[in-house]
């Protein structure tokens, strides 16, 4: 607890540089300035580093991303060393031809090592695989790096006849502070 | 302080060097007091893009499954036996966009039922985020199928309710552990006693026979009622012999304002541990 101050100082010495708006307040002739400042104690951030993309696809094959591959979807969250959080994925089971007339859809599978996490590295080669369809506990990293990376894969299996276009779907990861 | 650095960095440089889509979410747990009666929740977006933030509460605690990894269970409509606030906390505004580089907040307004009993009450808090648009790009070859997926993630908050005094302790017992590789593996049985969940961290020590530290691990959790934490620590590989580890789960966090830490009498345990 020794270092709290500090490490508030500058957190919130970050959210300034990055913008985060100050208030100043003149009154009268003898201006008077007040900073307002935002003390937080650590959060939890959430970024999406890369959607999920299959690329052009050939109709009749199945494409697969694996989660270790350049195209697999990608977060990095930022939060409390050592601190648990459940993943949870909402997975689709079809993405829609968003250029072509309503009905127009593709199935889309994950597989039971479709997804993966890991503390602090950003690499998924040496990630903890698990089936996102059931989720995980992860874990973020250690003091000096209190981060997790999680990677998701898929696999889409466009038929013969399906209709050319661009296929959108969503996958949403719910992620909780334990 | 190298936390905050990094953290720094992660918030600075991070969302400047991806093109990367998020929110940050502070705190990650909210203690509202019956005085008081309302709290918030700042959201900063320090991405370049507006986000689309939705609101939402649900009901859910810790505990951990059959292989002691920690999970959330929900309750979609809890009764009286569970100390919920979901009936009685609300967010404003549920809905809202956040955009690049700006700050919104989250306001939460309790109105609990005439005589309450005294004690601590959870609700979670949901916040999705979505960004506002999705870039389309048309396709060259008309024959052609693209295939892409939008991720959108939901970060889920704890919110505790105190009304008058409010008490928690631990009891710890079972404990095991087990050396796998350069990794240590612990269990043991948490119950919760009071009228609170008890908020600290677990803090395990692994001494040699001289009484030489030659590792050590910490873990925030939140025992609620009952749980039995599977956790594992890579602490190295150990030469041969026997050691001993020790085990205490301490009313303290890093993360949290200690104001906001319930005190409660640190449980200690040992066991040892032998390297064949």
């Amino acid at each position: 607890m020794s270092n709290r101050p500090a490490r508030l100082f500058v957190l919130l010495a970050a959210l300034g540089a990055l913008g985060v708006p100050q208030r100043g307040v003149a009154q009268g002739a003898s201006a008077s300035f007040t900073v307002r400042a935002v003390v937080v104690t650590i959060g939890m951030t959430i970024v999406t580093v890369r959607d999920l993309n299959f690329g052009t696809v050939p109709k009749g094959v199945a494409t697969t991303v694996q989660p270790t591959a350049a195209t697999a979807g990608e977060w990095q969250i930022t939060g409390n060393p050592n601190a648990f959080v459940t993943i949870a994925f909402t997975l689709p089971t079809q993405l829609t031809n968003i250029q072509a007339l309503p009905g127009s859809t593709m199935p889309i599978t994950f597989l039971a090592n479709s997804a993966r996490w890991r503390r602090a590295n950003n690499n998924p080669a040496g990630g903890n695989a698990f089936n996102p369809a059931v989720g995980a506990t992860g874990r973020f990293g250690p003091n000096a790096n209190p981060t997790l990376y999680i990677w998701i894969g898929g696999r889409v299996n466009p038929a013969v006849t399906a209709k050319p276009g661009i296929y959108r779907g969503t996958i949403i990861l719910s992620l909780t502070y334990l | 302080m190298t936390r905050a650095l990094w953290l720094a960095a992660a918030l600075g440089l991070g969302a400047a060097s991806l093109e990367a889509q998020g929110v940050m979410v502070a705190p990650h747990a909210i203690y509202i007091d019956h005085r008081a009666r309302s709290g918030s929740v700042l959201l900063y977006n320090p991405g370049t893009e507006a986000v689309e933030v939705t609101i939402s509460t649900l009901f859910g605690y810790p505990v951990t499954d059959s292989s002691g990894a920690i999970v959330l269970r929900t309750v979609d409509a809890p009764d009286s036996t569970l100390p919920s606030a979901l009936a009685w906390i609300q967010a404003f505004p549920r809905r809202l966009t956040v955009a690049p580089l700006e700050r919104q907040t989250v306001r939460l307004l309790a109105r609990p039922p005439v005589g309450l009993p005294d004690g601590e009450y959870w609700v979670r808090l949901m916040i999705a985020v979505k960004a506002g648009t999705i870039p389309i790009t048309g396709v060259s070859d008309t024959t052609a199928i693209q295939v892409g997926l939008t991720l959108e993630v939901r970060t889920i908050i704890g919110i505790a309710y105190r009304k008058g005094p409010v008490t928690t302790r631990v009891m710890l017992s079972q404990l095991r552990a087990q050396l796998v590789g350069d990794t240590l593996i612990t269990w043991s049985r948490l119950e919760r006693q009071g009228n609170a969940a008890f908020v600290g961290t677990i803090r395990g020590t692994v001494v040699d026979s001289t009484g030489a530290t030659r590792a050590s691990f910490a873990s925030p959790l939140g025992v609620y009622f009952t749980m039995e934490p599977r956790i594992a620590s890579i602490v190295g590989k150990l030469p041969r012999g026997r050691y001993w580890l020790r085990y205490e789960v301490v009313a303290e966090r890093e993360d949290l304002d200690p104001a906001v830490v319930l005190p409660a009498p640190t449980v200690r345990d040992s066991v040892q541990l032998i390297v064949p």
